[in-house]
């Protein structure tokens, strides 16, 4: 299943896979990727970016099993530092940015993404 | 396998009718460069400028830079698998431009990294204000896609790098250097009583703008694999990494690595340096998994007493790095760690996105979120306008009179993780 908040990722991917669309923030998806952790679900991808830090892009893809099962704890200590390291960033100096960035934010997302599913453009 | 790097200092660079090296001056003809570039019919236009060591010059927003080397003798090309056959390098004798670099820049994404300043306090943070720089400006034509543009630019760096490097082809060099790499037995045999050390070098691999080539192969899609340090050197692993200028490794960083540099002047000496181990950097965590136990796996294997392991990037390549630390540790086998810290602007937050108390040997290269000051320069090569929407830049970074206040990771190589840089903390 795929947590995103990326509606680029939604239209593309939505035939060919599970998605759980957030009308929200990077954070919304964190902490919902949290909840679904708590109840038992696996995490696939890691939920912070390689070099994007969480105060420049507001998009997040993260890939969590189809099924539950016991918790996991790696899966929880991996989405809870995430969520620490994104409240780390000081979110008042968030950046007003223009549309063509924001649609180069949700491409980005998008490739980091398709390269977790091995989707080659 | 043994290597003769020989360096020609270059100590000047210069327009000129004919592209010649003499007397330490590199002279370029400009539209010879520009010729070159334009082969590529992604790009409209193509405009090339030269920024030395102490001028007033302002390069944004950079997306790499690239040291001039070829082949004299030996097998292969330069940058084998992207612009040279698929042939083993990194025997024989290369040539290098020493103190000149190709740096490429181009508006690939809304959001763009990389300053280099030639003169001033910024000047101070990066090692590329040194170098004797031909700047490539290419425009790409109308609606070219991000990754084909990104493709392009990456391709006209080493076009042009191999260009340059071909005029030191028949010089004889002021300086030869020669490092080699006996096979595992001889190793063991020549230096019975001291440690033996590998080197894991991880490679940034998630995706566009974010990606690393081994011989031509994005290194997302192998396995951690051994690679001779010499190897490296003769442009087997080139970056294609675009995002974060701080950590991030540029083409001249792998061609220029200080871990492989210091291991061999210290091979011999006072340890063994037995190989290189490069491992990715996925996004999937079963990847993340796998690559780090084969590093930690191949580290047993070849017996080594130590490890260097270092990283490239801020984030989820803290998880690597800590997986390769763990796994590597618990074979018995001691590691060091060479990262850079995001720490926050006053330097008391935690400093990675992972730890472990095995990781209790860690070098840093500074702290990407301190807020630095640059002040204007009289030109600027690139897109000034940028900087506002730069990492670490934020509304109201540019200043009217072409000041900049930002944190320190808008500078290309600042806090470098191989450690090619000037910071560290103590």
């Amino acid at each position: 299943m795929i947590i995103t908040n990326n509606d680029l990722v939604y239209s593309k991917l939505k035939d060919d896979y599970n998605i759980l669309y957030i009308d929200g923030s990077f954070r919304d998806v964190l902490v919902k990727t949290r909840d679904k952790v708590h109840a038992g679900y696996e995490l696939l991808t890691h939920p912070l970016s390689s070099s994007l830090k969480p105060n420049e892009t507001p998009y997040k893809s993260v890939i969590i099993s189809d099924k539950k099962g016991k918790l996991n704890f790696n899966s929880v200590y991996i989405i809870e530092d995430a969520i620490i390291e994104y409240d780390k960033f000081n979110m008042n100096i968030i950046k007003k940015i223009s549309e063509k960035i924001r649609k180069d934010f949700k491409l980005i997302d998008l490739t980091v993404l398709e390269s977790a599913l091995n989707i080659n453009y | 396998m043994k290597l003769e790097l020989g360096y020609i200092f270059i100590k000047d660079i210069q327009f000129a009718e004919q592209s010649k090296v003499e007397n330490g001056t590199l002279y370029v003809n400009k539209e010879d460069v520009k010729a070159l570039i334009l082969e590529d019919q992604n790009f409209k236009s193509a405009d090339v400028e030269l920024a030395r060591p102490g001028e007033s010059i302002r390069i944004i927003p950079v997306k790499d830079v690239i040291e001039p080397r070829v082949k004299v003798e030996g097998p292969g090309g330069i940058f084998p698998g992207m612009i040279s056959k698929v042939e083993t390098v990194g025997s024989g004798k290369t040539n290098v431009l020493k103190g000149a670099a190709v740096v490429t820049t181009g508006k690939i994404v809304g959001f763009q990294e990389g300053i280099i300043d030639m003169k001033g306090p910024g000047a101070e943070y990066t090692p590329f204000s040194k170098l004797n720089n031909l700047v490539l400006k290419c425009e790409p034509i109308d609606g070219l896609k991000q990754h084909e543009h990104e493709k392009a630019l990456r391709f006209a760096g080493y076009k042009v790098a191999e260009y340059l490097g071909n005029l030191a082809k028949s010089l004889t060099p002021d300086e030869v250097h020669t490092f080699e790499t006996p096979s595992l037995t001889e190793g063991l045999k020549l230096y019975p009583d001291l440690p033996r050390v590998a080197y894991v070098l991880m490679l940034q691999s998630q995706g566009l703008m974010h990606d690393t080539y081994v011989y031509g192969v994005d290194a997302k899609k192998s396995l951690t694999t051994m690679i001779y340090p010499t190897e490296i050197m003769d442009g087997a692993i080139v970056s294609g990494n675009c995002v974060s200028a701080c950590d991030k490794n540029t083409t001249y960083h792998h061609l220029n690595n200080p871990v492989i540099q210091d291991l061999f002047e210290q091979h011999g000496k006072t340890l063994n340096f037995v190989c290189v181990i490069i491992s990715n950097e996925n996004v999937y965590l079963a990847d993340k998994e796998r690559s780090s136990n084969w590093s930690a796996k191949l580290a047993e294997l070849l017996g080594v007493d130590g490890v260097i392991v270092s990283e490239e990037g801020f984030g989820n390549p803290d998880t690597d790095l800590i997986m390769n630390c763990k796994k590597i540790e618990s074979k018995g086998i001691k590691t060091v760690l060479i990262t850079d810290e995001y720490a926050g602007r006053d330097g008391t937050s935690q400093s990675l996105a992972d730890a472990d108390a095995k990781a209790n040997a860690v070098v840093s290269g500074g702290n990407a979120n301190e807020v630095i000051e640059l002040p204007p320069m009289d030109k600027v090569i690139g897109h000034p306008e940028v900087v506002d929407t730069i990492a670490g830049g934020f509304d109201g970074s540019l200043h009217d009179d072409g000041s900049i206040t930002a944190e320190l990771q808008v500078i290309t190589g600042a806090t470098n993780e191989m450690g090619f840089n000037r910071l560290s903390a103590r």
